[in-house]
């Protein structure tokens, strides 16, 4: 992977961290611990698909799949893409099967 | 960063008109056109000097080139001649399209590429629109549906060959098409640069009342969301409650990895727990543009509201979606979301 892009400082619109003229106050949260917030909504939301991710050093996510297939990506837009490869279909938030099955949903519609 | 705009616009619409106008007037005298041809525009009366070879100088300071290999070399290659001195310096970018080019791929090739948008940012995206002939051509023209759709500003030209009624009902349809875009009258030669090119979000000064224009002319628009010569779709999604900023990312990511192409447009102020004040977002279809500071809310609503315009997708969809999957991973943040 070339780290070229972080040297250039390319950063995802989703980072606060990122962005600290944008989000004022004392809500924000570290580096750290938005990292870790957001794969834990990932993993919500990856889990009718029975995948997960984790932060790895506050740099990258890896992505593992049910068959412990994985792969490392730069930002929350990139997962999405691996999610694809590693199990061959996109994740449709207009699905209501997946949106069903989210938790606390209750199951399928 | 220097702001590019993009004129975009279907054949014979009058972008040339514009683009004359541009590199003539002195207000645009730090400004960099480029354009696909210097033959189309008509260069000869207003030319000073070739600075460079394929770089013109005009009367009024105006630079314009034409598009070398590409627009990515292009806008690498002015940026490191004005560095190093070989031609003026310049403040503004303008980009011509084809008119049958959709404007999307200029705006992601500007935020994809890290070497341009370290010096680069995307303005106001400007479409002309003709006005004896645009009805006709909307409705027949999907090129020129898209075009409109993600403009900033559409310029109605040759409002002098046409009836005012015809021009009012076209004010309508485009109204209609992209609540947000905010839709002038030209006669010709008078636009007003400022408001056109210039009163864009990245101008912090004036970024409060460039939303405030948007969410008064999304609640003008009207109460269907269908189009009957299109599938475009323009609506407002509310959201009563403070939202958690990264759950909306990971949801407004997972959709445009997926319907990117037929989301034309998002705009939106949001009301987000990670801030004391609000929060500006706008993207054109798989770009997110990174989010804008408000010093304070447009007015006493402190609600969220994002307008979408989308190809295809209905507004229902959209709003169970984001509501759905909020309430499943925010759900401190969870409300329902209204139309």
């Amino acid at each position: 992977m070339c780290g070229l892009c972080g040297l250039l400082g390319v950063v995802h619109w989703t980072e606060t961290s990122a962005h600290p003229d944008a989000f004022t106050g004392d809500a924000r949260r570290t580096i750290r611990a938005e990292r870790s917030h957001r794969a834990a909504i990932v993993n919500a939301a990856l889990a009718p698909l029975r995948m997960k991710v984790k932060d790895f050093q506050a740099s990258s996510y890896i992505l593992t799949s049910a068959t412990g297939r994985s792969e490392i990506v730069d930002d929350i837009q990139a997962v999405w893409g691996a999610v694809e490869r590693l199990r061959g279909a996109p994740v449709d938030p207009l699905d209501p099967d997946w949106l069903a099955a989210l938790p606390g949903q209750g199951g399928k519609p | 960063m220097i702001p590019v705009n993009i004129i975009t616009g279907f054949l014979g619409s009058g972008k040339t008109t514009l683009l004359r106008e541009i590199l003539s007037r002195p207000e645009f005298s730090d400004t960099a056109v480029i354009v696909n041809e210097f033959g189309e525009v008509g260069l000869d009366h207003i030319l000073l000097e070739e600075v460079e070879e394929g770089v013109l100088l005009m009367d009024s300071g105006c630079l314009c080139c034409t598009i070398r290999s590409d627009l990515k070399d292009t806008l690498r290659d002015l940026h490191d001649r004005a560095a190093r001195g070989d031609i003026p310096r310049f403040r503004r970018v303008v980009v011509e399209t084809t008119g049958l080019a959709d404007p999307a791929p200029i705006v992601s090739t500007i935020a994809a590429e890290p070497v341009i948008r370290n010096h680069y940012r995307i303005g106001n995206i400007i479409c002309t629109v003709e006005a004896v002939a645009g009805a006709q051509t909307l409705a027949g023209q999907p090129e020129a549906v898209k075009q409109a759709s993600v403009a900033d500003r559409i310029l109605i030209t040759k409002c002098d060959l046409s009836d005012a009624p015809e021009i009012a009902a076209l004010e309508a349809r485009l109204h209609a098409l992209n609540p947000v875009a905010a839709v002038v009258r030209s006669e010709g030669r008078d636009f007003d640069a400022d408001f056109l090119f210039a009163e864009d979000l990245g101008d912090a000064e004036r970024r409060a009342a460039e939303v405030a224009r948007w969410l008064e002319s999304a609640a003008r628009a009207p109460a269907h969301d269908h189009l009957h010569d299109s599938d475009t779709n323009s609506f407002v999604i509310v959201y009563p409650q403070p939202i958690d900023w990264t759950a909306f990312g990971v949801w407004l990511t997972a959709l445009l990895h997926v319907h990117g192409a037929h989301v034309l447009r998002v705009k939106g102020i949001l009301n987000v727990q990670d801030s004391d004040t609000p929060v500006v977002i706008h993207g054109v279809q798989h770009v997110v543009h990174p989010p804008l500071h408000l010093h304070r809310w447009p007015d006493e609503d402190r609600t969220s509201r994002i307008i979408f315009i989308t190809r295809g997708i209905g507004e229902g969809a959209i709003r169970h979606s984001l509501t759905t999957f909020l309430a499943a991973v925010a759900p401190a943040g969870g409300g329902e979301a209204a139309a």
